[in-house]
């Protein structure tokens, strides 16, 4: 059969290939959508059964409720404030310490797989200690200490992303500006700088997303004042209850800046996610 | 100041030590590891950990693979794009959506099941199928992640190779066993090290989802440790669980890197 008939054996892969990916695409796809679909859904048709899938009136009443009568946007600014200043200074302090990393093999690679295993580690491991002393200094539930705390998760991160960068500028370039007249750090600010900014938009991308995201330490270390999106998200739900509308609509506002982010990097998620070992 | 927070939790892992400042800290030594050793409970959370990592890396990597596979062959590159979505929302986000899909009388999965002629199943009421579930929210998040790893490690691959395994008549199955599979082993290995550690970690679902219930059942060692120290109010103790969590990753760190450097030493 397999040899006598090449033509029906092609077609019977390639629906099969079909087949799969549909069934692939919806498994991966369909949790995504139930969550937007429902956020535009009015109550009735949020509990129908049959579920309505695909046919229902839209409406943004949730979205007006969530953002007028709660304190999601509230927390918002706080995620946001939380997760861009923290970008800046992991940024900032991760990548010199790249640098130092990748021209001069500072600490070698026990100090790389130092940071790699910080970043590894199951926050909450740290989170007991560092409760403690943020207690000490009275920083809990501050706008400070998100920012801070966060520079455990995202410089080990900005290091490896930035070493996997310089080390992919050849070090003639930094020796021939110098010869050409360039200061030590002349030659780093007009040369190098320019030369790795794709990488440090790509990098900060991440760190964003990282930081926006997190959720345990946010818990532990927020109250209310700073407390941000995903920790008043989680809070949401023995609030509103059987509000599926509001719920999943504030659910979907905080997945819309990483899903925007992610498509137009998405030439550097996967260097991002693998920390620069996986340069696609 | 990186350091400091993880002596600090060794020194703390020997008092009795309340979140209350007013309360007496008691210095007891090794007695909260004593106790440790002999609760169940930290045992099942230990088992319950493994048994998750374990599980969820193998389907992960299985699962990621023969997508990539697939993909790598047909035209669906618009397909990655959407197979980045999972890996970039919060956890916290996930476990929401999850949570409402599986409910009992009104998540979208039981009615699927019972369109197909199936029972509806009680996915988060009863301790095996809540784990199952646990189990579910994760391959579905990371799968995708697992596929675009290999996805970018298979099309790094030399061609030549592929050329003369065609001239000497290998089958596809040889292909893939003598000439993908060791030339990925770098790739593999980084998949392994990230799921495996990442797994280890795993909070924010279980906190959303399950609340490590029925019962413990999903109780795992980030949710017992949280549980300990901020709501048992049992600040040495969670020290101590602490401690060894610190010691099992560091170990599997360890473990890791070694793969990692040989693999990536021997291509």
């Amino acid at each position: 059969m397999r040899e006598r008939n090449p033509l029906a054996r092609k077609i019977l892969v390639r629906v099969a290939r079909v087949i799969i990916a549909v069934i692939a695409l919806a498994f991966f796809i369909y949790p995504i959508f139930w969550l937007i679909s429902t956020s535009f859904k009015q109550e009735v048709d949020v509990f129908a059964s049959p579920p309505k899938i695909f046919i229902f009136t839209p409406t943004l009443k949730n979205f007006v409720h969530v953002f007028k009568n709660t304190d999601i946007p509230a927390k918002g600014v706080n995620s946001l404030v939380a997760a861009l200043s923290n970008t800046a200074l992991s940024l900032f302090i991760g990548t010199m310490a790249a640098y130092g990393i990748s021209r001069f093999k500072v600490g070698g690679k026990r100090l790389l797989f130092w940071f790699l295993s910080l970043r590894m580690l199951p926050p909450i491991v740290v989170s007991v200690p560092l409760f403690m002393i943020a207690a000490r200094l009275r920083l809990i539930d501050t706008r400070l200490i998100l920012p801070v705390l966060y520079l455990l998760l995202n410089v080990p991160f900005v290091v490896w992303m930035m070493k996997s960068f310089i080390d992919e500028i050849p070090l003639d370039i930094e020796e021939s500006a110098q010869i050409d007249g360039c200061s030590y750090f002349g030659a780093i600010w007009r040369i190098i700088l320019p030369m790795i900014t794709p990488g440090l938009v790509a990098t900060g991308v991440l760190c964003f997303i990282f930081a926006w995201n997190e959720f345990l330490l946010a818990m532990i270390f927020t109250r209310a004042t700073a407390m941000t999106l995903p920790v008043g998200i989680s809070g949401f739900i023995s609030v509103e209850q059987i509000f599926w509308g509001y719920i999943t609509s504030s659910a979907f506002v905080a997945a819309i800046p990483p899903i925007v982010l992610a498509l137009i990097f998405q030439r550097y998620m996967v260097r991002g996610l693998t920390f620069g070992a996986l340069k696609a | 100041m990186t350091i400091y927070p993880f002596l600090y939790v060794i020194v703390v892992s020997f008092y009795r030590w309340s979140i209350v400042p007013t309360i007496p800290r008691v210095f007891v030594g090794f007695e909260q590891y004593v106790s440790m050793f002999r609760d169940t409970y930290f045992h099942k959370s230990l088992w319950i950990t493994f048994t998750l990592m374990i599980g969820v890396v193998i389907v992960e990597m299985l699962l990621g693979f023969l997508l990539a596979l697939f993909i790598s062959t047909s035209r669906g590159r618009w397909m990655r794009v959407v197979f980045l979505m999972p890996a970039v929302i919060a956890p916290v986000v996930v476990g929401l959506t999850w949570k409402f899909l599986l409910s009992y009388d009104l998540g979208t999965v039981n009615y699927f099941l019972t369109a197909v002629g199936l029972e509806r199943v009680n996915w988060l009421g009863k301790p095996l199928t809540a784990f199952i579930s646990i189990m579910i929210v994760d391959i579905w998040q990371w799968t995708p992640f697992a596929m675009l790893i290999f996805l970018a490690g298979l099309e790094s691959l030399p061609l030549e190779p592929y050329e003369a395994a065609l001239v000497d008549g290998a089958s596809k199955f040889q292909v893939l066993r003598y000439v993908t599979l060791p030339q990925l082993t770098p790739v593999i290995s980084i998949v392994l090290m990230f799921r495996t550690l990442d797994v280890f970690k795993t909070f924010d679902v279980v906190y959303m989802i399950t609340r490590g219930g029925p019962g413990n059942a999903t109780e795992v060692l980030s949710y017992k440790i949280y549980q300990k120290a901020f709501f048992h109010n049992q600040l040495g103790y969670a020290a101590g669980l602490s401690v060894v969590a610190l010691i099992l990753a560091t170990v599997m760190m360890n473990l890791f890197s070694r793969i990692l450097s040989r693999a990536q030493s021997s291509t």
